[in-house]
């Protein structure tokens, strides 16, 4: 059986594999949209007190700043004291927590760059501060978001393929089984999967652009 | 896994959470063994059509049958294992795990069931033996960072007049290649890899072997949370008296000789002291 052949009859696994990719990197998208944006608004516009702020801040720093790999092993071997996790959901909470911390930072960007005078002119007019983030600062701050976010959602993607260090079985693993259940053929195994990620990524991210088309105002902002 | 271990705050938090199922791992007490693989060495393990295959696989089926236990297979890469049955997120280890004093202290293994010793393989058309492929300024060909190289470099090169040298390659195939190519006279190898490139029709014979008697096992957590050391025991030596182990082996792997089952159980390993469990003949005074 050559190696055509192989792929051909194990393209399902493939596809299966994608798909487990594909259900971590919405769940892991969506804890991050959820508490990223939550974040970002907290530390905007939540109270100035150290108390809220640093802790905020520290969460960040930390989830930025270490190695994705690390928080896999420290989420599925570091908390099986406390809580017995699976690999697929210390896979989504180590992942999702991370990209949480990225995706303030997109929010805390898009928001800051609609103008201050906007916020001061709304609670002039007797706009509660929840309002006017809802109606006049988010429209706005959504479009400015969607550019960096689509880099958010690129190298998500990418990383879904580590979460195998801790046994999820993802593309990338399931690409690992049929090189050494073959004993070789690395470069065209590895260059089927290429092309499935960048599928995914492509598909993904002209969504996104055009979400980005329909959002924008004509004459405003470009 | 088995056995309850969540506190109900964390539980209650992560319920909480949008995730909610899926995130725990089954927990309860007539779930079935979690046998911790790696699916990417074969002949041991591997998979093949999605499907689990490979000696380790095959005789951990048959076992848990012979024992009336049930296992699920759960894959994962090599380093991750031993970590991985040490923190209980696995129950077994069941690869073709090699037993060292190190390991020993952290995971307990049951006797071994395998037994690599190592090859002095030469060219095909060689007229090489084992005298003079490794001696007289012989190049030989090992794989850096390997037992072989160990064992190589504390018995011949560092403590005898034999006058060879050691090439380090990344892996055995480069080796092996580099062998056919005539800038090594030999290459000293496991006899289970060995076996393997000579199967695949690779030009190398065997021009012989070393007994170094290097024990493999599975290998459950320390101390055997679970209490089944003796049923695994008991399930590897059954297969090996029944004939299913040899039969087994000899489909993975055919012509090879399978060492007798117990083999060698090293001193060091304090699960080989007598009374080894589940077989309380056996053990290390």
């Amino acid at each position: 059986m050559d190696i055509y052949d192989v792929l051909l009859r194990d393209f399902p696994f493939l596809l299966k594999g994608l798909g487990v990719a594909i259900v971590l990197l919405a769940a892991l998208l969506l804890i991050g949209f959820v508490l990223g944006i939550a974040i970002c608004l907290v530390q905007l516009y939540g109270p100035r007190t150290r108390l809220v702020q640093w802790p905020l801040t520290l969460y960040e720093r930390v989830f930025r700043g270490v190695p994705i790999i690390i928080m896999l092993f420290i989420f599925f071997y570091g908390m099986s004291g406390i809580f017995d996790i699976s690999a697929f959901g210390a896979a989504i909470l180590a992942m999702g927590l991370r990209s949480a911390a990225y995706q303030s930072q997109i929010f805390r960007s898009a928001f800051q760059s609609v103008p201050t005078g906007q916020m001061m002119a709304a609670r002039a007019m007797g706009m509660s501060k929840v309002k006017a983030i809802r109606h006049i600062l988010f429209p706005q701050a959504a479009r400015h978001a969607i550019g960096p976010w689509t880099n958010e959602f690129s190298s998500e993607i990418k990383e879904t393929s580590l979460a195998y260090v801790i046994g999820v079985v993802e593309l990338t693993r399931q690409a690992h089984y049929i090189i050494t259940s073959t004993q070789g053929n690395v470069l065209t195994v590895f260059a089927v999967v290429a092309l499935l990620y960048f599928i995914l990524n492509r598909t993904g991210n002209s969504l996104l652009y055009s979400l980005e088309r329909k959002l924008a105002v004509p004459g405003f902002e470009k | 896994m088995k056995g309850i271990k969540a506190s109900l705050l964390p539980a209650a938090l992560m319920g909480t959470m949008v995730i909610g199922s899926g995130m725990a791992s089954s927990a309860s007490a007539q779930d079935p063994y979690t046998v911790g693989v790696e699916a990417s060495f074969p002949p041991w393990a591997y998979v093949e059509g999605g499907e689990f295959k490979g000696i380790a696989i095959d005789a951990m089926e048959a076992i848990a049958e012979e024992r009336g236990i049930e296992i699920e297979f759960q894959d994962m890469p090599f380093p991750s294992l031993i970590p991985a049955l040490a923190a209980e997120k696995i129950d077994i280890l069941a690869t073709g795990l090699t037993v060292t004093e190190e390991r020993s202290e952290n995971i307990d293994f049951t006797i071994p069931w395998w037994e690599t010793n190592d090859v002095v393989l030469v060219p095909e058309d060689s007229e090489l033996n084992v005298f003079t492929a490794v001696c007289c300024g012989a190049r030989v060909g090992v794989q850096g960072g390997s037992s072989q190289q160990a064992w190589m470099e504390e018995n011949v090169v560092n403590s005898s007049d034999i006058d060879v040298e050691l090439a380090k390659y990344d892996n055995y195939v480069t080796a092996v290649d580099d062998m056919a190519i005539g800038r090594i006279s030999s290459v000293i190898v496991d006899d289970t890899s060995a076996q393997e490139y000579i199967n695949a029709g690779k030009p190398v014979k065997m021009a012989g072997k070393i007994f170094i008697r290097a024990p493999l096992a599975l290998a459950v957590s320390k101390d055997d949370p679970q209490e089944i050391l003796g049923d695994l025991n008991q399930g590897i030596l059954a297969i090996y008296e029944s004939g299913e182990w040899g039969d087994i082996v000899n489909g993975y792997i055919p012509g090879v000789t399978i060492p007798a089952i117990p083999g060698h159980m090293p001193n060091f390993v304090d699960t080989y002291q007598k009374p080894v469990a589940g077989l309380p003949d056996l053990g290390n005074e």
